[in-house]
C-alpha cells in the first residue's frame, strides 16, 4: 500500500480562504480518486497560513482494470470512420468483430483487461483536480496565467516515496520541500509524510491546524485559570487566528488602566476587531485592562509584547482623542449634519429619514400609550452618530456610539438606549428590544425603509434584496410578536407613505401597501417555521389571514398548534366538522329548493 | 577603550527619518530599481504617480521606487493627533514583473532600515485593495510588524479599468510609521528627522496647523468647484489631442480638487459618487491612451 503527499507552498492564504480551500482540495480529490476506481484508508488535508497539504493513505500501487465490450459504428460505414474508431481505442484491425442489435449489425471490440499503475492515474488526475479548486477571490501574479488565492510558489509531490513529477500550469511539481523562517530558507528533499512533518517540525511549523487550535486553547485557558479571567471568546476570532500563524505563541498583554473609562465597545471592537487580539473579562465580567495576542513565533526580547502594548495604546489614544472631541457635540445640532448621508438616492438622505421617524413615532405613541414627546426625541437623534468621528473610526459601533453620547449629554436613559437597541435585531439569534421606546424607534425604523422601497418599487427579488427588506420585515415583525403589540400596520404603512411623498418621492407602484402586507404575511412563514409550528397550521393560518395584525396571526396558529393534538383541540376540530357538514347539508338542500 | 564604548553607543541610537528613506533608496536601488524622485504634484497615494499608475500597464518590465508626499485633507488635525497627517510621506515600489521571491526580498528590505526581522512578529494580514477613482484593484496584504501595519503589499490585477498583464507588485511603506516603530516613538511629530536637533515637528508641524485649517475652513469651494471643471475639461481635450502625460497631471489634479472639495464637506454622498465617476472616466481614458502611446 502507498502513500500520496501533495503540498502547495504559496504565499500567505487568507484564513477564509484558507478553509474553503481545504474543504474543497479534499472534496475534488476524493471524487477523482475514486472516479478512476483507486481505493484508500484515509484523506487528509491540513493548512497553514503558506501551505495546503493533501495526504492520501493506503492507496494501491496499481490497479487492474477489467476487459469491457465497445460498441462501434454500424457495419457498412466508410472506411475512416471505422479507421479512427480502431486507431482511438488502441487495437488493431483484426480485434474487431460484429454483432446484431435490434438497429442492426455493429461493429464492435474487446478492450484487453490490463493493469494500471496508481502512479499514472496520479499524475493525470492531480493537475486537473488542482485545475477545479474554485476560489471565492483569486488573483494572478507575475507573468503566469494561474489563478490562486495568493501567488502559489511551488508543489511537492511524492508517491509511495517517490517523486511524482507533474506540470500544472508554469510550475513543476517537485520532491523538495521549503521553509522560510524570517530571512533563512531551509530545504529538504521528501519521502514520506512522516519525514515532511519532522522537518516542519523542526522549522517550528505547526501543520494540522486542529493542533494549532488546541494549543493555543489550551495556553489561553491557563493563562485565564492563573490569572483568574473568564474563558469566554469569540469562536470566530478563534478559527481565524488558527490560520494566520504556524508558530502559535500566547502572549498576555495589559494596556493603561486609564483607557478603561472609554466605552467598553470601543476598547473591545480595537483589540477583537481591528487588531485580532481576545479581550479579557475578570471574574466579575468586567472588562479588564488585558488582552491576548497569538503571535506567530516566541518573543525572545519581548518586542513582540511592547510592540503589541503600544499599538493598542496608541489606537485607544486616537479613539479618546476622538471620544472627547465626539461626546460633547450636542446630538440634536448634529442632525443637521445628516443631509449630507443619502439613504437611498431615490429616498433622500438621512435627514429626511430623521423627520419621517419623528412623525412617524409621534403616532405609534399615541398607540403604545408612551410618552410622545420623548418619542420623538428618540426618533430624531437616532441617527446623530453617523456623523461622528468614532463612527467613522469605528463603522460597526453606529447606534452604540449614539446611545454613549446620549448619556454623557444628559439624555433619559430610555432615549439614550433606544439609539444603539432601534438597530436590533441583527440576526436570528439576536434578541428584540423590549422597552417601549427602543422597540418603537425600531418598528417605525424598519416600517419607513419597507415602505419607502415597495413605494418606488424596488422590492426584493427571489434571488435579490440588495436593501436587506426581508430583514427588516422579520425584524419588525418580530418585535410586533415577541413584545405582544396588538399593533394595527396598515395605517402606519399608510402615513409613512404620506411622509415620503410630501418630501417629493416619486411613487411607482400604486400597490405598493398590499404588496408590503403580503410581503409581511410570506416572511410571517418564516418566523412560524422557527417556533417550530406544524407546516399544514403554517399554511392554513396565512392563507386564511386577511387583516394586518401579525400577533393575531401569530397567537392563532401558536394555540392551534397547541392544542390540535390534544383531547380538546380533537373535540374542537370534530365539533367544528360536524357543524361544517350540516351546513353544508342545508346549503345544499337550499339550493335544491330554489 | 573609550573610543569602542562610543562606537557602542552611536550603534545604538536608531536610524533618522532621512537615514530610512536613503537605505530605502539605497537597497532598492541596489536591487535593479530607478530611483525616482516625488511627482510634482498633489496626490493622495504613491500609486497616482506616472510611475506607478501608467507604468504598470501593458508588457514592459519595469522596476521604480520613490518618495511621495502624500496628501490627505481629510485627515488633517491641525498638528493635534499623535498618529494622523494630511500630509505624509509613502516609500513606493513598483516591480513589473512581480519577482518570485519578493516577499524575501521585502523582507530584507525591513533588515536595512534597523528593524529586527528574528526577533519581531512581522505577519502578512489580508487587505484587498480599490481605488475607485483609479479604476484600480489588486490583492495583497498590510505588512504588520507587532501589529502595527508598516507597509500595504499589492499585487495589480487592474488599473484605469485595464487588466494587467503581467502583474506588478506595489509596495507602498508608511515612512511615518515605520520610523515611529524604529525610533519607538509615540508621537510622529517626536520624530528625530536627522539625529542632529532636528524634528519632525520643526519641518512638519505649522505647516499641518495652516493646512489643515486650509483644507477644512478655508478652500475657496466656488473657485475649487471651478477649477474642479477646468482640469477635467482640459484633461479631455488633451487626450483627444493624443498627448497622454500632461492629460494625466490633469487628472491628478481633478483628484486633488476633490479630495479638498471632500474635506470642506460641500461633496453631498450622492455627488460623491458622480465625482469619483468623473475621476476614474478620465483615468481610463489616460491609461489607454498610454497602452495606444506605447504600441
Amino acid at each position: 500500500m502507498a502513500q500520496f503527499l501533495l503540498e502547495l507552498y504559496s504565499e500567505e492564504i487568507p484564513p477564509l480562504l484558507q478553509i474553503n480551500a481545504r474543504e474543497e482540495i479534499k472534496k475534488i480529490f476524493e471524487k477523482s480518486i475514486k472516479d478512476e476506481g483507486l481505493t484508500f484508508k484515509s484523506i487528509d488535508v491540513y493548512s497553514t497560513p503558506t501551505r495546503l497539504t493533501l495526504v492520501i493513505d493506503n492507496l494501491p500501487e496499481k490497479i487492474k482494470i477489467l476487459s469491457k465490450e465497445i460498441k462501434g459504428p454500424k457495419v457498412g460505414v466508410e472506411e475512416n470512420i471505422l479507421k479512427s474508431f480502431v486507431s482511438s481505442h488502441n487495437v488493431s484491425k483484426e480485434d474487431i468483430y460484429e454483432k446484431d442489435l435490434d438497429k442492426g449489425k455493429f461493429y464492435f471490440i474487446k478492450t484487453k483487461s490490463k493493469e494500471v499503475f496508481t502512479k499514472d492515474l496520479l499524475i493525470k488526475i492531480t493537475p486537473k483536480s488542482l485545475k477545479e479548486v474554485s476560489w471565492r477571490k483569486s488573483m494572478r501574479w507575475s507573468d503566469n496565467n494561474l489563478m490562486w488565492g495568493r501567488p502559489l510558489r511551488s508543489i511537492v509531490s511524492i508517491f509511495n516515496k517517490q517523486p511524482l513529477i507533474f506540470d500544472f500550469e508554469h510550475l513543476k511539481s517537485t520532491d523538495t520541500t521549503i521553509s522560510e523562517l524570517d530571512l533563512a530558507t531551509n530545504s529538504k528533499k521528501i519521502k514520506t509524510y512522516k519525514e515532511y512533518q519532522s522537518f516542519l517540525k523542526s522549522n517550528k511549523i505547526l501543520l494540522n491546524h486542529k493542533n494549532r487550535e488546541a494549543k493555543i486553547l489550551e495556553k489561553i485557558k491557563k493563562i485565564c485559570h492563573s490569572k483568574k479571567f473568564r474563558e469566554n471568546f469569540d469562536p470566530n476570532l478563534l478559527k481565524e487566528v488558527v490560520n494566520i500563524v504556524e508558530n502559535p505563541n500566547v502572549l498576555l498583554i495589559n494596556f493603561n488602566k486609564e483607557y478603561l473609562k472609554l466605552p467598553k465597545e470601543i476598547i473591545i471592537s480595537t483589540l477583537q476587531k481591528h487588531q485580532r487580539y481576545f479581550p479579557l473579562l475578570d471574574n466579575k465580567d468586567r472588562l479588564s485592562n488585558f488582552f491576548l495576542v497569538v503571535a506567530n513565533k516566541s518573543d525572545n526580547k519581548n518586542f513582540i509584547k511592547e510592540g503589541n502594548k503600544r499599538v493598542v495604546e496608541a489606537r485607544l489614544a486616537d479613539a479618546q482623542f476622538f471620544w472627547e472631541k465626539d461626546k460633547s457635540k450636542n446630538l440634536i445640532k448634529q442632525i443637521a449634519k445628516l443631509k449630507a448621508v443619502t439613504f437611498y438616492d431615490k429616498l433622500g438622505t438621512i435627514y429626511d429619514k430623521t423627520q419621517r421617524l419623528r412623525k412617524l413615532s409621534s403616532l405609534i405613541s399615541d398607540e403604545f400609550n408612551i410618552n410622545k414627546e420623548k418619542a420623538e426625541i428618540a426618533a430624531s437623534i437616532s441617527k446623530s452618530d453617523l456623523c461622528s468621528d468614532l463612527v467613522g473610526e469605528y463603522p460597526e459601533l453606529q447606534g452604540i456610539m449614539g446611545k454613549h453620547f446620549a448619556l454623557s449629554q444628559g439624555f433619559e436613559e430610555d432615549v439614550a438606549n433606544s439609539i444603539s437597541d432601534h438597530y436590533l435585531p441583527s440576526g436570528l439569534a439576536s434578541d428584540v428590544p423590549r422597552k417601549p421606546i427602543s422597540y418603537s424607534i425600531s418598528i417605525v425604523d424598519k416600517l419607513d425603509s419597507l415602505v419607502g422601497f415597495f413605494l418606488i418599487n424596488e422590492k426584493p427579488t427571489s434571488s435579490k434584496d440588495p436593501f436587506a427588506l426581508r430583514r427588516s420585515a422579520i425584524g419588525l415583525l418580530r418585535i410586533i410578536i415577541e413584545n405582544r403589540l396588538n399593533l394595527k400596520i396598515r395605517d402606519l404603512i399608510n402615513y409613512s407613505s404620506t411622509l415620503f411623498i410630501d418630501q417629493g418621492v416619486n411613487q411607482k407602484n400604486e400597490n405598493f401597501d398590499n404588496d408590503l402586507l403580503n410581503f409581511l404575511k410570506e416572511r410571517m412563514r418564516n418566523i412560524l417555521k422557527e417556533k417550530k409550528i406544524q407546516q399544514d397550521i403554517i399554511e392554513a393560518s396565512i392563507s386564511s389571514h386577511s387583516g394586518d395584525n401579525y400577533l393575531d396571526l401569530f397567537r392563532k396558529s401558536f394555540l392551534m398548534n397547541k392544542y390540535i393534538n390534544k383531547d380538546i383541540g380533537k373535540n374542537v376540530i370534530y365539533s367544528y366538522k360536524r357543524a361544517s357538514n350540516i351546513l353544508n347539508h342545508e346549503k345544499k338542500r337550499n339550493i335544491w329548493k330554489t | 577603550m573609550p573610543k569602542k564604548n562610543k562606537k557602542r553607543i552611536k550603534n545604538k541610537k536608531s536610524l533618522s527619518f532621512q537615514e530610512i528613506i536613503m537605505n530605502l533608496q539605497k537597497y532598492w536601488g541596489n536591487y535593479g530599481c530607478v530611483i525616482l524622485q516625488p511627482y510634482d504634484l498633489e496626490v493622495g497615494a504613491g500609486t497616482f504617480h506616472p510611475a506607478t499608475t501608467l507604468r504598470s500597464l501593458g508588457p514592459k518590465p519595469w522596476k521604480a521606487a520613490y518618495v511621495q508626499p502624500s496628501r490627505r485633507p481629510t485627515d488633517g488635525r491641525y498638528g493635534k493627533n499623535p498618529n494622523r497627517l494630511q500630509h505624509y510621506y509613502q516609500f513606493q515600489v513598483i516591480i513589473k514583473p512581480s519577482p518570485k521571491n519578493i516577499k524575501k526580498i521585502f523582507l530584507k528590505s525591513l533588515s536595512s532600515i534597523g528593524i529586527d526581522i528574528k526577533n519581531n512578529d512581522i505577519r502578512f494580514v489580508e487587505d484587498d485593495w480599490e481605488s475607485p477613482t483609479l479604476g484600480a484593484a489588486g490583492l495583497g496584504w498590510e505588512v504588520w510588524c507587532n501589529g502595527m501595519e508598516i507597509t500595504q503589499f499589492t499585487y495589480f490585477q487592474q488599473m484605469t479599468g485595464i487588466e494587467c498583464k503581467p502583474v506588478s507588485v506595489e509596495l507602498t511603506y508608511g515612512l511615518e510609521r515605520l520610523c515611529m516603530f524604529v525610533q519607538g516613538k509615540k508621537n510622529v511629530f517626536d520624530l528625530d528627522w536627522n539625529n542632529d536637533g532636528v524634528k519632525y515637528k520643526d519641518v512638519y508641524l505649522q505647516s499641518e496647523k495652516e493646512f489643515s485649517a486650509y483644507n477644512f475652513e478655508f478652500a475657496n469651494t466656488k473657485s475649487l468647484l471651478d477649477n474642479f471643471d477646468i482640469a477635467e475639461k482640459e484633461c479631455i481635450s488633451l487626450l483627444e489631442k493624443k498627448i497622454v502625460l500632461p492629460a494625466y497631471d490633469q487628472c491628478l489634479k481633478a483628484s486633488h480638487i476633490f479630495n479638498l472639495l471632500d474635506a470642506r464637506g460641500v461633496v453631498g454622498v450622492a455627488e460623491r459618487t458622480g465625482y469619483i465617476n468623473r475621476i476614474r472616466d478620465l483615468a481610463k481614458g489616460c491609461g489607454s491612451l498610454w497602452l495606444e502611446s506605447k504600441d
